[in-house]
């Protein structure tokens, strides 16, 4: 079955690491993510600025490898990042910004692809709140 | 159409959990999650007729022991929840 899975919590969230382990375990069950759509909150999920106490997890490294590793299509939603400061090269040079904490594997696009996966997908899952 | 409703927030903070329980359908199921899981200590889940599940790990995290009108998954077991309903409904 086709999985889309929405993330609207940031990395220090529980949920976040709830989704994270949804998607896992969607995997190893044989399944398939038709893509991972961060939104609100969730665009600091996907920040590559993130600092994590010692004796923490680092959910939004996990977020990182476990795209990476799988090659999932992941995007970030523009417009919640912009306002968040999470910024691509290309963000930060057209807004002259001097931060930049998001790159690959992630892809900055707009609420469309949410909806394209969610038409896409067998289920849609969202993960947020505490 | 059956839906999987899943609740992340302490039914302690706000009223979400009530909420979810007035538009449950008979077909319909609760996932509890996280501080959701506190809501094996609301009797009324049972009384509604509606199936109630907890994620293994909240529950156990929470010291929470397991009612005999809920049933409790693991991950692979929510992957499976949300394939057996047509809908999954968050309560962000």
């Amino acid at each position: 079955m086709k999985f889309a899975i929405a993330v609207f919590c940031a990395a220090h969230a529980p949920s976040s690491r709830r989704a994270l382990l949804f998607a896992r375990a969607a995997l190893a069950g044989g399944h398939e993510i038709v893509r991972l759509f961060f939104y609100q909150d969730g665009v600091y999920s996907a920040s590559n600025s993130v600092v994590v106490p010692q004796d923490e997890q680092d959910i939004a490294r996990q977020w990182r490898e476990f795209v990476s590793a799988h090659q999932l299509d992941s995007v970030v939603c523009i417009a919640a990042a912009l306002r968040r400061g999470v910024l691509n090269e290309e963000e930060a040079m057209r807004y002259q910004r001097s931060a930049v904490n998001l790159d690959a594997p992630w892809e900055l696009s707009g609420l469309g692809q949410l909806h394209d996966a969610a038409q896409a997908a067998d289920r849609l899952i969202c993960f947020g709140g505490p | 159409m059956s839906t999987l409703h899943v609740v992340s927030h302490s039914p302690f903070t706000d009223s979400r959990l009530d909420s979810c329980l007035r538009i449950c359908g008979v077909n319909d199921a609760i996932l509890l999650c996280g501080d959701g899981a506190y809501g094996l200590h609301n009797a009324a889940l049972q009384t509604k007729g509606v199936k109630v599940f907890v994620l293994a790990e909240d529950m156990q995290a929470r010291n929470l022991p397991l009612p005999d009108w809920a049933d409790s998954v693991d991950y692979p077991g929510f992957v499976q929840l949300s394939l057996d309903y047509d809908k999954v409904n968050s309560w962000l």
